[in-house]
Order: structure tokens, then C-alpha cells, then sequence
């Protein structure tokens, strides 16, 4: 659920010069017409508008309308200017050659809600409160590597770095300031009154929010493109909160509401030949896999060092042959026809789309090959109960049956139909997968808490994880070695799989290092390719990005790195 | 009298201390952690993990946290929740008075649908209304209450449109029409009173039903007694023997089951307010039970302990009223 907010943080910076000669305008520009009001469904209502204290994906989707960046992203994945005349560059002189010194020129014209000047200062002013050791943000990634921010002038913002790392310096370029003179003292922030009211730079103004029922905002007549643009061209927008998307569904299409957020694939059955309504869908980040695990899962958490000793093989998914097997048995074709409609995307790698896309072939369906390698690896069904049994296996006693446990979150319709479908499947390949599913709270328990997915105490879980723009954190949290959660790195990382490769750490070192774009791209595809080879996931497919909206609202254009109204100040009403 | 209520207040203290160790016990129990939200986003750091837990307080054993809590709430600090970081009590009063709305007005229609209905019933035992009332009660007694709802959506709100407007015949959810309130030719009452319809009638039947069978049989034991009999037989107007003998002693037992409803006025419901998004108690504590918010749910659960031990003692008293043969010692 945090993709939005997280998106918003780990735009990277250092591919913005090579972005530019492609950027382009974020909206085609159509007049649209003034006035009316949106009302939009969210069947989940935001804890805080406080974006450093926010949790929840919908805290960032109310915050689009009344927040804008430094800078933000186009539909294509491209880097665009917002509140910053231009894009900082080396050649613009808006990066400095190391890096460490990156300069934002703002607009003159951006100005707060409550018609306050919004400047450098307010920047400076977020950064105190991030770093604030008192004021609970959720998280100071990026902010902790700058050693100052300097306003030579109010239009000019200096963010001086202490490191050089590609996500951490555009964290803060697109990140929502926080008005310093709207806000409080920093160390108390849980308790500022805009928590619950914010004073925004963005198109939309807050108006109310009504515990348990909507937020509303209307026109920001102090955004800096209403007396340029006259935009937003709508009157207001009211975020209603609806039980569930079940209820949405109904509320959609009698009108009741305009635009249902964040459907899922199963969804789409119901909006097709629905008149009136736009189901809009485009492929999204996240990736929906098979995270196999390598070790012994009665061993709790052993740390990488260990590993590399010691070994401590997974009984039968240790055996490279039996990853395979597995791989070969699934048919990926049939679970997106069946499932999803064929509307997604076969899965290939952790990077699905974007700049950095690996070029992974869609893995093989092949019953025949797949048994051929559970034989090999000394894997037989001897009594002929169409399990197979350990004959001479790699790491199990004999005769121990392969029987493995696979784990999703409980009450996902999807999720528990394409584990049925995978159960099928294993079972005309003579393995037996059985299902436990757990809430999702405790499938994603953190190490601290004890969370078995953290610890290694699991055989296969199914789940989808998704990155932002810029893909290296995410790489590194899955594959990097030291990203094995254990005690010596304080349960850090989600290389879940506690899978350990050399050739694969250092083209994580050299994507994270690496200026050029070209040569991370390389890093990705021979990562990518390593994973492909030895099997510690396996990526089932994509997944979509999916809205629905009443089609009166003109306007709309899907784009899967930032928040659904990030272009809403180009949203209009067809009268009909 | 006096020394009765203050022996049932005191008698209350360690039940209520045993309904909050409980509560506290079981939320500890569970497998949800408030951190896991925090999970799956890669720019928290266990670092940043181990900050919150104690700033949350949550890094200490349980009995430590339970006796700070309790400290806390004798002060009358109910605590902050740690996902809106605003006081509990905050959150219960924003919510309260919607529930007290749409339960108040649901309960009120209960007793007027229910009393007449079961009463007659009861005097008229195994006529045609009898049956029909008793079959009522049975049906509304056996269907799940949220499949129930979601059919009054998909009736009155998706299929049915109002013939002048060509909107939907009732709204799908929520207190009132957020798109138009506040502006020119918009009708407060009219606006609540079309938001409240569905609702209340989910809600009304659903009680109804069990209040008819109450009634009715609360009623059937009395006629049958022998002062009804010996009032009949001592040539009494039926009206009077029914409204002055019979209908004072079938009250009793009604009087304590309404006293011990009387809290769910407070705690709302759960399935009514999810499914027609009725911002209120009932949502309030799901929600806070989603995301392991403890310091609200406790709140809230010893909320509704406080009211139900109060409510049990007004039971008791209204029980001592009504039937003289009770008396306090």
C-alpha cells in the first residue's frame, strides 16, 4: 500500500540529464471548461495528511491535489520541472560536477494556500523536520544525506549532500515542502493542527474533512497557473470514503461518485460494456512472484556470512534443478488468460517496465522438461500416490515426500484462485504445494516483530512488491547479500530468497554507483539475468494499474509513477 | 438503595480491571504489529523501525505498558493512536454522535414497529396476523444482516430510479449528499432523512424481529396467568385487564432487555455503518482493529464495558421498580 508514497521519494536524480532531451509537456494542453464538482471513492480513508507521518497509499492520493514538488513525472516515466523553472543539470550548472551541490531555481509565482509566499525557506524548513529526532517521520531516507540547505535568495535553493547516490538526491526534489509558517515547532509535529488541515502550494484548497465520510478542497485561487492557465478548471473535489470497492462499483455506476480508485484485475469483468463509465488500465511496477526460500526454514534467520559456509540448503527447493522444475510447471499464459483476463503482462523480472527494463524471455511452460529434472535430482514417485518422493535427492532424507507449503494474503480472491491453479499444476508435475495463508499484517510482519517471512521460516510465498521510478533500491533490497535479513544487519533487506550471488552483488554496487545511464543499464540486465539463471523467484506477472471513472470527467491520463490526480489541475466536466 | 448502588460501583472496579487485562491481553496476542505497515517500503530502515518503537513506547514488555496505560487512563488519558497520532477520546467523540443518531432513531422505530406487534400477535395467538408476524420474525431472525444490506443497495440504490429525476431511489451510503450540501435549494432534513431511510431499515427489522418474539411470549406467559383469569373473571373490561394488569407485568422483562440494548446505542454497528458508509463507532473500532491501534481500541472497549455494567445496574433497578416483589438489600 505504500507504492504512492514511497514513489514520490526515490525519483532519481541522476538520470535527469539524460532525461531532458525528451521531456516534455506533462499534459496535452485542451481548454477545458470551468467549474462543477468530482467526487472520488477511496475505500480507505488517510490516518494523517501529513506526508512524513503518512502509512497509507491514500494519504499521497488526497495530498496530489493540494501538493506540487520541485519537480514531478510524466506518464512516459520522464523527469519534468513543477515548481522549478528548469531541471538541475551539470550543464545548466544546476548540478555541480561532484554532485554534492544541487540547485533548484524556483518559480517566481508559487504562493501557499492561504496566499503566503512559498520559498527556499519552506524547503529548509521540511529538512529541519526531517531530521528533527523528535518529530516521528516514518522514514529520513534521502534528507539524512544533506548537510545543509542554503537560500541565498527566496527563489534559489541550495541542497548541499554529504554522499553521492543516485534515489537519495532526487528524494527531495520531489518531495511536498512543509510551510514553515502553516505548520509548528518540528519537534511536535504529531500534534501540528495541519495534520488534519494542511496549507498546500497545489491546485486544490482544503476545505473540511469529515471524520469517516470525505475531505473536500476547492480551487486554489493562489496557484501559480490559475491567472496563467486558469487552471484547476474544477470548482472542487470531494474525496468520499466508501466501505469497500464492492460498494464503489454500485456507487459508480449509478453516478454516486465519479471516479472509483485503485481497482484490481478481477475487476475488470464488471466494468466491461458498462456505459458511462472509463476503466483505465496501464501497466504498473509492481510484479506479482514466487519468492522461493533456499535455505532450511527450520533455521531461523541465518545472516549471509553463515550462509556462505555453512550452506544450510532448503531441503528440496535448495536444489537448483527442483527451482526449475517448479518454473517449467507453471503456466504463466494460462494464469493471465484465465485470471486476468489476458490484460496483463507475462512476468519476467523484478524490473517490468520503465527505462531500466531487462531483456528476459518469458520463462518456458514445460511439463515434460520439469519432470525430466525433478528425476534427475532424485526426486521419484516410487509408491504412486503422484507425489514424488526423495530417491538419492540432493539435501533431504529418503523417502521424505515433496510436499511444499506455499503462502499468500488471506482473503485475496485472486491470490487464492492462482494458488489453486498453481496447486494444479504442481501436482501434474508430481510436486504437491499446499496452501496456508496468513493475514497480510503478518505475512509482512518486520524482523523485529518476529515476521516468518523475515526469518526464512517459509517454503514458497506469494506476493507482489513493486519499485518507483528509479529501480536501485529496490534491486539492492531483494538481491544485494547484505540485504539478507538477520541479526548482524538488524533484519535489514528483503532478500527473502537468501539468495547469495558475487557476480550479482557487484552489478548492484555498480547500478547504485554508476553515473551513467547506460552502464546501469547494463548492471540491471546482468542482474536480472542472474536471477533468471538460478531461480530464488519467480515471476508470475505484472501487475495493472486500475481506475475507473465516470466519462463526463475529461482530462484523465494514467500515469503509474505518481498519484492518480497528479494532473488534475487539467481535470474538466463535460455538461451533458 | 444507597448501600446497594454503592456495593454494584464497587463491585464494578475489578470487573472492569479484568475486562481491560483481557483486552490489552488479546491485542498483545494477536499477530498484528503496528509496525508492519511499515513493511515493504524500502526507505524505512530497521533504524528508522527501532525509532518508532519507542517513540510509540511499544519496544517494552507488555505488564510495563499495561500499567503505564492504566496510570494514564485513571488520570483520564485514554492515550494517542499511533496511526492518526490524535487522542483516542478525539477520535470516539467525532464519531459518537452519528452513531447515537442513526442507532437512537433505529431504536426508537423498533420499539414502535415491535410492542404493537408482538402484542397482538400474543392476544391474537395463532391467528393469520400471528402467523405472518411470527414468520416476519423468523425470516429477519435467519438472514445474515449483510447480505441483507447489499440487496437494499442493489433494490433500492442500482436498480430502482426515482421516476423524476432519474437518480437512484435512495443513496448507496454515507449521512448525507456530499456534492450538494451547503448549496442553494439544498434541504438539511429531507437530505438526512433520505440518507437515514436504508439504514434504519436494515437495522429496524433486524431488531424488530427480536423484540417481536420477546414481546410475544413475555405477553403469552402473562395472559395465562391466574390474576389475568381472576381480573377476567371478576367481569373486568378487557381493555382494562389488558392494558392495566396484563401489559404492566409483560414490561418487566422487555425493560431489562431495552436497558441492557441501550449500549449498543453508543457502540454502533458494525456491518450497517461498513456497508452504507455511515462514519461511526461500528467503523471506528473495525478500522482501528485493522491497523492494531491499540490505544483507540482500548478506548473503545472499555467505553462499551463501562456503559454495559452501567446499564446492567439501571436494568436492575428499573427490574426492582417495575415488579415489587424485588427489593433491594
Amino acid at each position: 500500500m505504500l507504492r504512492r508514497v514511497v514513489l514520490i521519494e526515490t525519483i532519481a536524480i541522476l538520470v535527469l540529464p539524460l532525461f531532458i532531451a525528451c521531456a516534455r509537456p506533462s499534459a496535452t494542453p485542451q481548454a477545458g471548461k470551468q467549474g462543477g464538482t468530482l467526487v472520488i471513492g477511496f475505500y480507505q480513508e488517510p490516518a494523517t495528511l501529513n506526508i512524513a507521518l503518512a502509512t497509507q497509499t491514500v494519504c499521497s492520493e488526497v495530498l496530489e491535489f493540494m501538493n506540487d514538488a520541485l519537480v514531478g513525472i510524466n506518464p512516459q516515466g520522464e523527469y519534468v520541472p513543477q515548481l522549478a523553472k528548469e531541471l538541475p543539470t551539470v550543464q545548466n550548472g544546476g548540478i555541480s560536477p561532484d554532485g554534492l551541490t544541487i540547485t533548484y531555481h524556483l518559480r517566481d509565482d508559487v504562493t501557499w494556500s492561504d496566499g503566503q509566499p512559498c520559498t527556499c525557506d519552506d524547503w529548509k524548513f521540511t529538512w529541519e523536520v526531517q531530521m528533527n529526532p523528535q518529530s516521528g517521520v516514518r522514514s529520513t531516507a534521502g534528507w539524512r544525506d544533506l548537510s545543509a540547505v542554503e537560500c541565498p535568495d527566496p527563489q534559489t535553493i541550495v541542497f548541499k549532500f554529504t554522499k553521492y547516490y543516485a534515489p537519495h538526491l532526487q528524494t527531495v526534489g520531489g518531495a511536498w515542502p512543509f510551510p514553515r509558517h502553516a505548520t509548528g515547532d518540528p519537534a511536535k509535529m504529531q500534534e501540528w493542527a495541519y495534520n488534519r488541515a494542511p496549507v498546500g502550494n497545489g491546485p486544490f484548497r482544503f476545505v473540511e474533512w469529515a471524520a469517516g465520510d470525505h475531505i473536500s478542497v476547492v480551487r486554489n485561487e493562489y496557484y501559480h497557473l490559475w491567472k496563467s492557465e486558469s487552471k484547476p478548471y474544477l470548482d472542487q473535489v470531494i474525496m468520499k470514503f466508501i466501505p469497500s470497492r464492492e460498494v464503489g462499483k454500485q456507487l459508480i455506476k449509478t453516478g454516486e461518485i465519479d471516479v472509483l480508485w485503485d481497482l484490481v484485475e478481477a475487476d475488470i469483468p464488471d466494468f466491461e460494456n458498462l456505459a458511462g463509465v472509463v476503466l483505465s488500465a496501464s501497466p504498473d511496477t509492481g510484479s506479482e512472484r514466487l519468492i522461493l526460500n533456499l535455505r532450511n526454514p527450520e533455521i531461523d534467520a541465518p545472516c549471509a556470512a553463515r550462509l556462505r559456509k555453512e550452506g544450510l540448503w532448503h531441503w528440496a527447493l535448495g536444489d537448483l534443478r527442483v527451482r526449475q522444475a517448479i518454473r517449467y510447471g507453471i503456466d504463466k499464459k494460462l494464469i493471465n488468460d484465465k485470471l486476468l483476463y489476458s490484460k496483463a503482462t507475462l512476468g519476467t523480472a523484478e524490473i517490468n517496465i520503465g527505462w531500466a527494463k531487462p531483456n528476459i524471455p518469458v520463462s518456458e511452460y514445460n511439463p515434460d522438461k520439469a519432470r525430466q529434472l525433478l528425476e534427475e535430482a532424485g526426486w521419484k514417485d516410487t509408491d504412486g500416490d503422484g507425489t514424488r518422493e526423495c530417491q538419492g535427492c540432493l539435501y533431504a532424507e529418503k523417502g521424505r515426500k515433496l510436499r511444499l507449503k506455499i503462502q499468500t494474503t488471506s482473503g485475496n480472491k485472486l491470490r487464492e484462485q492462482c494458488e489453486q491453479v498453481l496447486v494444479e499444476m504442481m501436482k501434474n508435475i508430481g510436486i504437491e504445494f499446499y496452501i496456508e495463508n496468513v493475514p497480510s499484517a503478518e505475512l509482512f510482519a518486520p524482523f523485529a516483530s518476529g515476521g516468518f517471512r523475515a526469518h526464512g521460516r517459509f517454503d514458497i510465498v506469494m506476493y507482489t512488491s513493486s519499485f518507483g521510478p528509479d529501480p536501485q533500491s529496490q534491486i539492492d533490497n531483494y538481491y544485494g547479500s547484505w540485504n539478507v535479513p538477520c541479526a548482524d544487519n538488524k533484519g535489514q533487506g528483503y532478500n527473502f530468497h537468501r539468495w547469495i550471488s558475487d557476480e550479482a552483488d557487484n552489478w548492484i554496487k555498480i547500478a547504485g554507483e554508476s553515473p551513467d545511464l547506460d552502464k546501469r543499464k547494463e548492471a540491471y540486465q546482468r542482474i536480472s539475468e542472474e536471477v533468471d539463471k538460478d531461480v530464488p523467484a519467480i515471476y508470475l506477472y505484472n501487475r495493472l494499474e486500475l481506475n475507473a471513472y465516470r466519462d463526463a470527467l475529461q482530462g484523465w491520463v494514467a500515469n503509474n509513477w505518481q498519484s492518480m490526480g497528479w494532473n488534475s489541475d487539467g481535470w474538466w466536466l463535460k455538461k451533458k | 438503595m444507597t448501600r446497594y448502588l454503592i456495593r454494584r460501583v464497587l463491585q464494578a472496579i475489578p470487573l472492569l480491571l479484568l475486562i481491560s487485562i483481557c483486552v490489552f491481553a488479546l491485542i498483545e496476542l494477536s499477530p498484528l504489529d503496528p509496525m508492519s505497515m511499515y513493511e515493504n517500503n524500502p526507505d524505512i530502515s530497521p533504524e528508522d523501525i527501532i525509532r518508532l518503537r519507542e517513540k510509540l513506547g511499544i519496544d517494552q514488555p507488555v505488564y510495563v505498558r499495561y500499567g503505564k496505560w492504566l496510570s494514564k487512563v485513571l488520570r483520564g488519558d485514554w492515550g494517542t493512536s499511533h496511526v492518526t497520532w490524535r487522542p483516542a477520546l478525539q477520535e470516539i467523540k467525532e464519531l459518537l454522535p452519528n452513531t447515537i443518531y442513526l442507532m437512537g432513531t433505529s431504536f426508537l422505530a423498533t420499539l414502535l414497529l415491535a410492542i404493537p406487534l408482538g402484542l397482538i400477535s400474543a392476544l391474537k395467538q395463532y391467528s393469520l396476523l400471528d402467523y405472518l408476524v411470527t414468520a416476519f420474525a423468523l425470516m429477519w431472525r435467519s438472514i445474515p444482516i449483510f447480505w441483507f444490506g447489499l440487496i437494499l443497495i442493489i433494490v433500492f440504490h442500482v436498480t430502482l430510479k426515482n421516476p423524476f429525476s432519474g437518480m437512484p431511489l435512495f443513496p448507496g451510503g454515507g449521512m448525507y449528499d456530499v456534492r450538494h450540501k451547503g448549496l442553494v435549494g439544498y434541504n438539511i432534513i429531507l437530505d438526512y432523512a433520505h440518507h437515514l431511510a436504508l439504514p434504519l431499515l436494515m437495522l429496524t427489522l433486524f431488531s424488530a424481529a427480536r423484540y417481536m418474539r420477546f414481546m410475544r411470549s413475555s405477553m403469552l406467559e402473562v395472559i395465562h396467568q391466574d390474576y389475568i383469569r381472576t381480573a377476567r373473571a371478576k367481569g373486568l373490561v378487557e381493555r382494562l385487564v389488558l392494558y392495566r394488569h396484563a401489559m404492566k407485568n409483560a414490561a418487566i422483562p422487555l425493560a431489562t432487555i431495552i436497558a441492557l440494548d441501550l449500549p449498543l446505542l453508543f457502540s454502533g454497528a458494525l456491518y450497517t455503518e461498513t456497508i452504507f458508509s455511515w462514519p461511526g463507532m461500528g467503523r471506528l473500532f473495525f478500522s482501528s482493529a485493522e491497523r492494531a491501534d491499540y490505544a483507540v481500541l482500548m478506548a473503545i472497549v472499555m467505553f462499551n464495558a463501562l456503559l454495559i455494567v452501567f446499564f446492567q445496574l439501571v436494568a436492575d433497578i428499573a427490574y426492582a421498580y417495575l415488579d415489587p416483589r424485588i427489593r433491594f438489600r
